[in-house]
């Protein structure tokens, strides 16, 4: 069987008005999970050895990592400037914004480090929406359903239905802070609907609602008179108390100068996104440049309980051409708004508004059995059919998708006489530290928000509820973070690397990995010495 | 900056500029009792002449080009007006360390306005504007004063019928902002307009304020003019220190005991004009560096103690002498400080047109800044050096290369004192 | 799937941050700095040109401009300098003190007095790697009309070179901002938004147990 059609030949072959055959039909779900979806690969999941989910399941590179020596001793903190604060978050992206705005509003002095630019997150790059239940036929309950159901039914009931019935309040609050969104003619906020969901409930401005949103929370944030910002200082280490059993406070060092500095502080809130730049599985990302997961790894050292540790949401339609683009995604409300998935041959191979994991191991399918279109051996892809689109809705693409049209036309393409190709990339984290209904971890003064934290998408998550959780949790986490009152860590320290590290020497495991990665391999040219 | 002490020479120099006679301020009846007016009459009689006499004297631009003056006359005087054609007497000077041209206007403005009537008669111009800084209120004051006696003198007749058409003065107030100064600027503030250098070609010469040929002068360099049309090329010539001819107003101030304007012959030597007339450095402290010319240059160090200060020998120094302007520190100075605040003048002064310009200033002057102040990395010095081989040539003016000029050369005597600031 | 996989273009020799580099055709200023080993670079983030962080100062022959180096392509013979990170901003506000905003006109102009004092220098528009007409919209907040000021600035990123290419220090890309954040804040009052956020505060002044109750009972109904 041939590697698939060569990308030139397909492209000669292409018709935007070619007849597709009909849909074929979907007979085994699990079957086709179970073959294709990267989840479910031989030998990507092994058992974790030591820490609190010590026997679960968990994607082998991330469990390298989660069972990876620190990168500091004791030692290294001598001498170390310390700054003292109410409340720290590490992470600058809508969930970090989120959690100081609503720490600040609530009297807390803030400071939010994070390992980039502040903003720099997979927050501003979110295209589809936001989802909330505020058409006259929907409900918080629907919301509930749609999104426990599109979880396979694996999510923490109590956290879906506290981010559902947050879902209107958060869109009031974010309006308050100046964010705009789409509205029909008579003023009412536009609704589309989009895999997953039962009704139209995906909120948005045009295809740019991550952009929209975090420019202004970031502009919240820098006006903000009690939140004080560092960036390019990533977290290295989380600080513990004398018995290493509760978090106060954690150590940052500077990507600019390499020093070192400790925060102290009665809560930190791990906002850190996802980990897309680990490449698990070798799969190509959507995800921005600081997407390690360090957030997961530090979280996981202290003694935080994660979960969903082998779930990991590939999205359907990630660019695979051209290169620069490589990973990047097309919303899915290009889908949404009729475009459809076609194979190397021609034809329609399945219903495209599925759940993602479904439509992942379809074209996952179709690509291993010869039916794709190949640019190498290493890339193949299917056809996201956007000029058919164009010629059923002439003008769509360019007054919906501007993000979309301005990115590829930067590399030269114009998807409405060319189709995408297309491929599953490494979007999302399903899984994550487990938290409860205000953001708190297993670990006292430690809370995890957005995609960091687990239990709220089950093993896959539907569009729109990302840009949800990140403000819903990110707020609660916030304003519970400020409700811890007492005096502060006397003392800092290390004690949970010490109990890491003698787990990990007395399983027999090897020390020789150092984490959190910081920044993937290829980007880090000296930035980080290890 | 406020004009500074002027200093008496050391006997035996020359004086013509800042003569006692000459500085009289707006009185035409002193002025004229020392021999003013006799250049006009010259001019009315030979403008040729006149020209021929600037030709031979080396007359250079004082403004801080060093061009040879009659070059841009002649090109101006081979066209034919359009209908008009312009003279800007260019009085802007805004640079920080430099300030004889307003020293000139606000005590000799009779020899100022000669020298531009006769400059005008000799290149066939009907339009003579006098450009000035609009904060030098002093000198404003005065060159109104002056002006609205000219007018009421038998001047604007004589000049008027001699070049066959009105001869018209005006005195015109910049708009406040440092880049106005530069050629092609000054002709759109003549027209209206915020001064945005054009660029170019089309040259002034050719194509100046309303498309008309323009000439645009140094208040310095105008006000030689009336001794060159009366006491010939060879006089001038011999004022200064071969290849220098004339003299020259160097600005001096710094870390120096007699900061001033000292008029010396030109091609006089740095060492001469820092210790024998400057005074030497405070507290005897050793000579660092010397900013030159405006200063939008390369340091001088104290390898060049003995270098001529004329356009020429500075030159082959890899400097350039500028308005004449010399900043001098000692080694109680910091370069970086000093560096950075000189930066901050450039990025400040930025007209915008040009993104290279006004991002790399701007980006300049805030690394300098970080740096001075014990925030910069040893990638903010990287960029600054990279910054330095990029940005040269990519402005539509010279303001950038002057700003890159600076710093490069800072860098290349004090890199070390840079290194040991970072954190 | 490496990210570094490429068609073989053709060779390409650059400078990126006074190093030389040998990529090739097609990739980015990205690409090539990570292809090249260039050391400490940190200012790079989405890589699909919507986060404005990774500014450069470019040269090509006798010009120089600026730009996003993931969305430039390499050339022969192209400088390339990263720039640092933009200075904090200079214009203070909170938009919770705006009040009602009748008087946004006067406040505007409190908060970014420079906006009035445009220059038309054109520096902001040639600066903008998304193509904004800067000016414009400046023009059309001072001139308070901010809804469309904001439409103009819809696309931008923040990346603020217009910012730094600005000789009054106006800081376009915020008065956008502003532009944009007071007309959601003052005018976006959605009536299906507003009818759900009253039912939903209705529901939550019954008493728990009723609550309790009543949840249990819409729980047989169908679907509305």
């Amino acid at each position: 069987m041939s590697n698939g059609i060569p990308l030139a030949e397909a492209l000669a072959r292409y018709r935007a008005d070619a007849d597709l055959g009909p849909l074929p039909e979907l007979a085994d779900i699990d079957a086709l999970l179970n073959t294709y979806h990267p989840d479910h690969l031989r030998d990507s999941v092994i058992k974790l050895t030591v820490g609190a989910n010590a026997g679960d399941n968990c994607q082998r590179e991330l469990a390298g990592l989660l069972q990876a020596e620190a990168f500091i001793d004791e030692a290294d903190l001598a001498g170390t400037p310390v700054t003292d604060v109410d409340v720290l978050v590490i992470g600058g992206g809508g969930a970090g914004c989120a959690a100081a705005l609503a720490a600040a509003e609530n009297g807390a002095r803030v400071l939010l480090a994070t390992k980039l630019r502040l903003g720099d997150s997979n927050t501003v790059m979110a295209e589809g929406g936001i989802q909330a239940a505020i058409e006259p036929d929907d409900s918080v309950q629907r919301h509930i359903q749609d999104t426990l159901r599109g979880g396979h039914h694996a999510a923490n009931p109590a956290l879906v239905s506290a981010m559902a019935s947050d879902g209107p309040e958060v869109l009031r609050w974010l309006i308050d802070q100046g964010m705009q969104f789409e509205q029909t003619p008579s003023g009412d906020l536009h609704t589309r609907r989009a895999g997953g969901m039962s009704t139209a409930r995906l909120v948005h401005c045009r295809d740019y609602t991550g952009l929209e949103m975090m420019r202004v929370l970031r502009e919240a944030v820098i006006q903000h008179r009690s939140i004080e910002v560092w960036e390019q200082s990533p977290a290295v280490e989380l600080l513990s108390n004398e018995t290493g059993q509760k978090c106060v406070g954690a150590v940052l060092t500077s990507l600019l100068d390499g020093q070192l500095r400790i925060v102290r502080t009665r809560s930190v809130i791990l906002a850190t996104g996802g980990l897309g730049r680990l490449h698990l599985n070798g799969f190509p990302t959507s995800n921005h440049l600081g997407a390690t997961g360090d957030g997961l790894v530090l979280a996981y050292r202290i003694g935080a309980r994660l979960c969903e540790l082998d779930s990991f949401q590939y999205h359907p339609t990630g660019m695979l051409h051209p290169s620069h683009l490589a990973g990047k995604l097309v919303t899915e409300g290009v889908r949404a708004a009729g475009a459809l998935l076609v194979n190397g041959l021609g034809n329609r191979f399945i219903d495209e508004l599925q759940p993602r994991d479904v439509v992942c191991a379809a074209i996952l399918r179709e690509c291993s059995e010869g039916r794709g279109i190949r640019i190498d051996a290493q890339r193949v892809g299917v056809w996201l059919d956007t000029p058919r689109m164009e010629r059923a809705q002439p003008g769509l693409l360019e007054k919906q998708f501007p993000n979309l049209m301005a990115r590829t036309h930067v590399g030269g393409i114009d998807p409405r006489i060319e189709p995408l190709l297309i491929h599953p990339t490494l979007h999302y984290q399903n899984g994550g530290a487990v938290i409860d209904v205000n953001g708190a971890t297993t670990v006292p003064g430690l809370y995890a928000v957005g995609e960091v934290a687990g239990g709220i998408h089950g093993r896959n998550r539907i569009t729109g509820n990302a840009l949800l959780e990140i403000i819903s949790f990110g707020r609660r986490a916030g304003i519970a973070a400020t409700t811890n009152r007492d005096r502060g860590p006397k003392k800092v320290t290390l004690e949970h690397v010490n109990r890491l590290r003698r787990a990990l020497t007395l399983a027999g495991l090897p020390m020789t990995q150092r984490a959190p990665q910081i920044l993937p391999d290829y980007a880090a040219g000296g930035a980080w010495n290890r | 900056m406020e004009p500074l002490i002027v200093e008496t020479p050391q006997v035996g120099a020359s004086q013509v500029l800042l003569h006692a006679d000459r500085r009289v301020g707006a009185d035409m009846e002193r002025w004229r009792n020392s021999g003013g007016g006799t250049a006009v009459a010259r001019a009315i009689q030979n403008p040729a002449g006149i020209r021929e006499e600037v030709r031979l004297s080396e007359l250079r631009g004082l403004g801080g080009s060093g061009f040879p003056a009659w070059r841009k006359w002649e090109a101006v005087s081979a066209e034919t007006p359009k209908p008009d054609k312009y003279l800007i007497v260019n009085g802007n000077e805004d640079e920080p360390g430099t300030f004889k041209d307003r020293l000139l206007l606000e005590e000799t403005p009779f020899q100022v306005i000669e020298g531009a009537v006769v400059t005008a008669l000799a290149i066939g111009a009907n339009r003579v504007v006098f450009y000035v800084n609009p904060d030098l209120t002093r000198s404003l004051a005065a060159m109104k004063a002056a002006l609205k006696q000219w007018q009421a003198s038998e001047f604007p007749v004589q000049t008027s019928a001699a070049l066959g058409m009105p001869l018209e003065l005006k005195l015109l107030p910049g708009s406040g902002h440092y880049i106005g100064g530069e050629e092609t600027a000054s002709m759109e503030w003549v027209e209206g307009r915020f001064p945005f250098p054009r660029g170019k070609p089309p040259y002034p010469a050719q194509s100046g304020v309303h498309g008309c040929p323009t000439l645009i002068n140094n208040v310095e360099t105008i006000a030689n003019v009336p001794h060159i049309a009366v006491q010939g090329a060879a006089w001038f010539r011999a004022l200064g220190i071969a290849p220098g001819t004339g003299t020259k107003l160097y600005s001096l101030s710094g870390d120096v005991l007699y900061p001033g304007v000292f008029e010396l012959p030109m091609g006089t030597p740095l060492r001469e004009l820092i210790f024998t007339h400057g005074g030497g450095l405070l507290s005897g402290k050793p000579l660092k560096a010397v900013f030159t010319g405006g200063p939008s240059s390369t340091l001088l160090t104290p390898v060049d103690l003995d270098v001529a200060m004329d356009f020429d020998s500075l030159r082959a120094r890899g400097a350039n002498l500028g308005t004449g302007a010399m900043i001098v520190i000692s080694e109680g100075t910091g370069i970086v400080k000093r560096v950075a605040e000189y930066e901050r003048f450039f990025a400040h002064s930025s007209c915008g047109q040009c993104n290279s310009c006004k991002v790399g200033t701007a980006t300049m002057s805030r690394l300098l800044d970080r740096i001075d102040t014990g925030r910069g990395t040893p990638s903010d010095l990287n960029t600054l050096e990279n910054l330095c081989t990029m940005l040269p040539g990519s402005g539509r003016c010279h303001l950038i290369n002057g700003a890159v000029a600076l710093l490069d050369s800072a860098f290349h005597h004090f890199h070390d004192e840079f290194k040991q600031a970072l954190r | 799937m490496s990210l570094t996989t490429h068609e073989k273009g053709q060779p390409v020799a650059l400078t990126i941050n006074g190093l030389a580099v040998d990529a090739s055709t097609d990739m980015t200023l990205v690409e090539a700095a990570w292809h090249g080993g260039v050391p400490r670079i940190t200012n790079i983030g989405c890589m699909e040109g919507v986060c404005g962080s990774c500014r450069v100062m470019l040269r090509r022959g006798k010009e120089v401009s600026v730009g996003l180096a993931c969305q430039t392509f390499v050339e022969d013979g192209i400088e390339v300098v990263f720039m640092p990170p933009a200075s904090a901003p200079q214009h203070h506000y909170d938009i919770g003190d705006l009040k009602d905003g009748w008087d946004i006109h006067a406040r505007f102009h409190k908060i970014f007095p420079e906006a009035s004092r445009c220059r038309h220098c054109h520096g902001c528009n040639t600066a903008c790697p998304k193509g904004i007409a800067v000016e414009d919209g400046v023009a059309l907040a001072a001139a308070g009309r901010y809804r469309e000021a904001g439409e103009t600035f819809f696309e931008c990123i923040m990346c603020e070179l217009c910012d730094a290419a600005c000789p009054e220090l106006i800081a376009p890309a915020h008065v956008g901002l502003f532009s944009r954040r007071v007309t959601a804040h003052f005018h976006l009052r959605p009536p299906n938004l507003i009818h759900r956020l009253e039912e939903l505060r209705q529901a939550h002044a019954i008493a728990p147990q009723d609550k309790k109750d009543e949840e249990e009972n819409h729980a047989d109904w169908p679907a509305r």
